[in-house]
């Protein structure tokens, strides 16, 4: 097995061993880069080859000589006899919607294609405070505004390491796609209505929404200021339960990081699930969408994907916990249309500095006065989906609709987050520890399937959106294959702050269903 | 005719004192600062930053609510007041909109006929403040030293009556600042900034006519007479038929004129909506009155008092309680003096006052103490040292930082009563100086001044002078 | 209440979003609004309690999870020349952008 195709834990403890050394694992990681990857995004890509249809373009931007002198900080301190971190010699990639001092952070966007971040975010300084290597900044549907990734004005756009004609998931499609592929051991991605857990379902990766207020926010380009989560993203729990150790915590940056001491999240991990009562709710085995003419629509999950979920169910009954059937949700359904007014509010206002006065895109067009030069340069800078919902959220945030739409939509998130209060109540009905529920409603869709319609793109969040309206954590864990040969996602959702819990369930699972065939097979990308 | 009133609100922005800006660890005064030198990600508005409160704000800006008399509230939140400006570097503006830090509040302003005028305000907020941006050649330039600034905004109802009252706001709200030290309040240098509304009605209406607003006022005579031009405008516009449009005009205070600045459409939407990026901010009643244990007795609580209590008129206590140290210093004085305050108040606003304004010092910097004044005041009511002697001891105990006591003793000043010491001198003068005595006996008799001074010349300035010029009308009969 | 917006409205919306569109660009955004509004009205239907509150942050921030207040204590920024550096025009240190329309007449 390849160097980086080995998990981070594996990796950390071969470095201390002086097995291997920081400067090979991160050679490794540029030789697969160099095979699997292709050329990375640029806002001028010219046509899209045919070649480039088979290969997996993560990156935006490879950070290879920052990552060469980690590494070689990293050999250093270990030659000295000294400590080189928690996450020492660990390749990761960072979703562009971070700051990193001194490196090229676009938010892959026209309006920030040549801003170069004057500051680090909190949570990729941890990581690289504790030794990790940064391979780069990789790809996202524009300012994290989409499930698919293609909206990136960065083209060619990630490709799914599985089936490279697929969509990875998104926004943070970059990020999955690069540890899919054997590119990085982790990611730093972040998640707003399912952006880190949905791809890494389309990618058979494990994908962590912390607790809203877990990790710092200071840093992340921000969308939905009360959505946002950054979390990591990785090929097997234990990594995850790794890097969340290192980015959780307090920070005097961001006001809404809350102080709630750190668990060792590593520390339960293999203490089983047995007592732990896990529940099933019938409102998350179907999906309710708008069809043609708006009238809405009930349809259940694929047959796969309930029947991944209930196998699991029963490799964890078998562990000792208790499943619990017919657990309601009953605002699930309200996810959807609640998310694209509080998002898209919250989302018009945090676009409103880019305005080409002191850095980003300015339009080099002959203009008037201020007013054209506002308009000209965030014309220019923007694509489709930020002008969409910059638009959505002037609208529904004006003064004769806000109560109508925005004060309605807070107060329907109030009935959303009162479903988990009851079902994680110690004191009520249900008493879950967690709740058990696929991560979405189908694989991977090809390219420009469902591209440009946004109801359709959106409704697909259906499932993850909850939690975070709720602010809840949860974790996605590959739970098979699907016919069509793509992976199918399965999702934990606990109570606030439970992540250590979380990990515990899924790394259960995880064990438990190590020995299945489905885990066998390679993302085609790594097949050739 | 129609005799009118005028009807005037203002909206005052104040700057707190801070050491930092209010979301972030800049220095909160760049005054003297180089443009853009002041800044950090996050008051520069960066991608992916974050407000974080600074404490002191919030405890300033409560001492001000309580002083204006305003409800402070348990929980307040912040909003997001959004609109595209280049100084406004996020392009919203983080302030409070429907929950601020205090509700209602009013301050009592004495007005020259003995009455007061209660100026209500609805309520008291916090917010930060926008850069700088200034016109050259069709191009604007920027500066973000200022963007964070923490602002205290209070608006008045429309209780002002007169462009002068409108002044005396300022003025009474400037010494509350400075009293409480919560803020430098110089208008010149934008620590407070004020919008004046304006409109007039007929005397005795109850209505309120359309109003236009006056900015870019940079000083209380600013303030004042561009407000009584305004009203003198509307009246004229009144007069002669034509309806009062709600403009927005610019004072320039070159020209003295009021120039329109834009019409002022429908209100611009600021789609407000909470900050998601901050907590909603608690003020429990133990941290209100750990923070109001610092609250001191105002100064028009602190006028009245000295009025009432110390039988002063209301000249005198207007101008001991015109700044919070030297209104401190003459109540130490009074309570170490033990005698009529009103002998204090003298001395300090003749004597005092002027070694302080000479050598541009507050009362708690004078090296002369509360208890050394009453000490040279105790001395010359004694008759131990007489009042150019007490002058005198003024400066020397200020530059030597002694008693007054310790001075006298030391350098003989004690006031000379001997009656023959004094003729001696006096004998001595007269037959020194012939012709005058000739004059004075010619009928020249405001000479006796200059024979006294001659004496106290020669006695160093000690003779009793009372004493000294009967001796001398006695020798001159 | 609005069923759709129309497209008086969207210029509106796109004159106070600082943004200018062509028409194709235009045509697929108002249709997208209108799709998402449909959607959005499914909030309408939703029974709603007069004592439901809204809640901003999903997780309740209790005193005991709420970070601190910040001390008063300065920090510069050690590199603004970093942050300028971004900027597309300045000179002598202000911030360069052309001129704002406003009228000054009387």
């Amino acid at each position: 097995m390849e160097l980086c195709d080995l998990p981070a834990y594996e990796l950390t403890r071969l470095l201390r061993q002086r097995k291997i050394s920081a400067t090979e694992i991160l050679a490794s990681c540029l030789a697969r880069i160099e095979t699997v990857d292709g050329r990375p995004g640029s806002t001028e890509p010219g046509e899209i080859s045919d070649e480039d249809k088979q290969t997996v373009h993560a990156f935006i931007t490879v950070t290879d000589d920052r990552a060469r002198a980690q590494a070689m900080s990293v050999d250093q301190k270990l030659a000295d006899g000294e400590d080189p971190g928690r996450l020492a010699g660990v390749p990761f990639t960072v979703k562009d919607i971070f700051c990193v001092q001194g490196t090229r952070t676009t938010a892959a966007s026209r309006i920030l294609a040549n801003f170069v971040a004057p500051y680090t975010a909190t949570p990729v300084a941890r990581m690289e405070a504790e030794g990790a290597l940064m391979l780069g900044k990789v790809n996202l549907d524009e300012f994290t505004y989409g499930s698919s990734n293609e909206s990136s004005a960065f083209q060619p756009c990630p490709r799914n390491p599985w089936n490279p004609q697929c969509v990875p998931g998104g926004s943070s499609g970059g990020s999955v796609a690069s540890v899919a592929a054997g590119e990085a051991a982790l990611s730093l991605g972040t998640d707003t209505a399912g952006s880190i857990r949905q791809p890494a379902a389309f990618c058979g990766v494990v994908g962590l929404k912390p607790t809203y207020g877990r990790v710092s926010r200071y840093g992340l380009i921000a969308f939905g200021s009360s959505l946002d989560c950054p979390g990591p993203i990785a090929r097997n729990v234990t990594d995850a339960a790794m890097m969340l150790q290192v980015i959780a915590g307090p920070d005097a940056h961001d006001s809404t990081a809350a102080s709630v001491p750190v668990e060792d999240y590593l520390a339960q991990l293999e203490t089983g699930v047995r007592g732990l009562r896990i529940g099933l709710s019938p409102d998350y085995f179907k999906v309710t969408y708008p069809d043609e003419r708006g009238e809405y629509v009930q349809q259940a999950v694929p047959q796969e994907f309930e029947a991944a979920v209930r196998r699991a169910a029963d490799l964890l009954a078998q562990m000792g916990a208790e499943i619990i059937e017919d657990v309601p949700m009953p605002n699930t359904r309200y996810g959807i249309p609640a998310y694209f007014v509080i998002s898209r509010v919250e989302a018009a206002s945090n676009l409103h500095r880019y305005d080409g006065v002191k850095y980003g895109h300015r339009t080099v067009e002959p203009v008037r006065d201020l007013n054209e030069m506002y308009r000209k340069s965030r014309a220019e800078g923007f694509g489709l989906q930020p002008k969409l919902r910059i638009l959505m959220g002037m609208y529904v945030s004006a003064a004769q609709y806000s109560e109508q739409y925005y004060q309605r939509a807070l107060r329907v998130r109030t009935l959303i987050r009162r479903d988990f209060d009851r079902v994680f109540d110690p004191n009520g009905k249900y008493r879950l520890h967690a709740l058990l529920t696929p991560t979405t409603p189908t694989t991977a869709f090809p390219f420009g399937a469902v591209y440009g319609d946004s109801v359709l793109m959106q409704y697909a969040d259906q499932l993850t959106v909850p939690a975070n309206h709720a602010g809840v954590p949860g974790i996605s864990v590959p739970g098979g294959i699907a016919a069509d040969g793509l992976p199918i996602g399965i999702q934990f959702l606990a109570a606030d702050y439970q992540e250590a819990l979380l990990l515990r369930i899924a790394r259960s699972y995880e064990k438990a269903s190590e020995g299945e065939s489905w885990r066998q097979v390679k993302p085609m990308v790594l097949q050739r | 005719m129609t005799e009118y009133e005028a009807v005037i609100g203002l909206e005052t922005h104040i700057q707190l004192n801070t050491t930092t800006k209010i979301f972030c660890s800049c220095k909160a005064d760049s005054w003297f600062d180089p443009p853009n030198s002041n800044i950090c990600p996050v008051c520069s508005g960066l991608p992916g930053v974050l407000p974080v409160l600074n404490r002191v704000v919030v405890e300033k800006a409560v001492l001000l609510a309580a002083a204006m008399h305003a409800e402070i509230q348990p929980e307040s939140c912040f909003d997001r007041k959004n609109y595209f400006y280049p100084d406004l570097p996020k392009g919203y503006q983080i302030s409070q909109y429907d929950k601020p830090l205090a509700r209602g509040g009013y301050l009592d302003l004495p007005l020259p006929d003995g009455s007061r005028r209660r100026v209500r305000i609805h309520k008291l907020h916090i917010e930060e403040d926008a850069g700088k941006t200034k016109n050259e050649h069709g191009r604007r330039l920027i500066d973000f030293n200022r963007c964070g600034v923490p602002l205290v905004e209070m608006v008045t109802a429309p209780d002002l009556r007169s462009a002068d009252e409108a002044a005396q706001y300022l003025i009474r709200l400037r010494q509350l600042l400075r009293w409480l030290g919560v803020s430098e309040a110089d208008m010149e240098k934008a620590h407070l900034r004020c919008d004046a509304n304006v409109s007039i009605r007929p005397k005795g209406a109850s209505y309120l006519n359309p109003k236009t607003e006056i900015k870019n006022v940079n000083s209380i005579d600013a303030v004042r007479d561009a407000i009584a031009k305004e009203i003198e405008r509307q009246i004229r516009e009144v007069e002669a038929g034509h309806l009062i449009e709600t403009w927005t005009l610019e004072w320039e205070e070159d020209s003295g004129k009021l120039r329109k600045m834009r019409s002022k459409e429908t209100e611009a939407d600021y789609r407000y909506f909470r900050e998601p990026d901050l907590l909603t901010l608690y003020v429990d009643n133990a941290w209100k009155n750990e923070i109001l244990e610092s609250l001191p007795e105002l100064p028009l609580e602190r006028r009245q008092r000295f009025i009432e209590q110390y039988g002063l008129p209301d000249y005198d206590a207007d101008l001991l309680t015109g700044e919070r140290s030297l209104s401190d210093y003459f109540e130490a004085t009074v309570k170490a003096y033990g005698g009529d305050p009103k002998r204090v108040s003298n001395w300090m606003m003749n004597d005092v006052l002027r070694i302080l304004n000479e050598s541009n010092r507050t009362a708690a910097e004078l090296k002369l103490t509360p208890e050394h004044l009453a000490e040279i005041l105790k001395l010359l009511d004694g008759g131990t040292i007489n009042t150019s002697t007490a002058k005198s001891l003024l400066e020397k105990s200020d530059s030597s930082g002694k008693a007054p006591s310790v001075i006298v003793a030391e350098e003989g000043l004690a006031k000379v009563s001997d009656d023959s010491a004094i003729r001696r001198v006096c004998e001595e003068v007269l037959a020194e100086n012939p012709k005058e005595v000739q004059n004075y006996k010619g009928g020249k008799v405001t000479l006796i001044g200059w024979f006294v001074g001659q004496v106290m010349r020669k006695m160093g300035g000690k003779a009793d002078p009372a004493l000294t010029r009967r001796i001398l009308e006695e020798l001159l009969r | 209440m609005s069923e759709f917006i129309d497209r008086s409205t969207f210029d509106h919306l796109v004159q106070l979003a600082a943004l200018e569109l062509t028409d194709e660009q235009a045509e697929y955004l108002l249709r997208e609004l209108n799709n998402q509004l449909k959607a959005i009205r499914e909030l309408e239907a939703i029974p709603l309690d007069e004592d439901v509150p809204a809640t901003w942050h999903g997780v309740p921030y209790t005193p005991q999870i709420s970070p601190a207040l910040r001390g008063d204590d300065w920090q510069p920024f050690e590199r603004p020349q970093d942050i300028l550096a971004q900027a597309p025009q300045m000179e002598n240190g202000y911030l360069i952008v052309p001129d704002i329309p406003h009228t000054t007449l009387e």
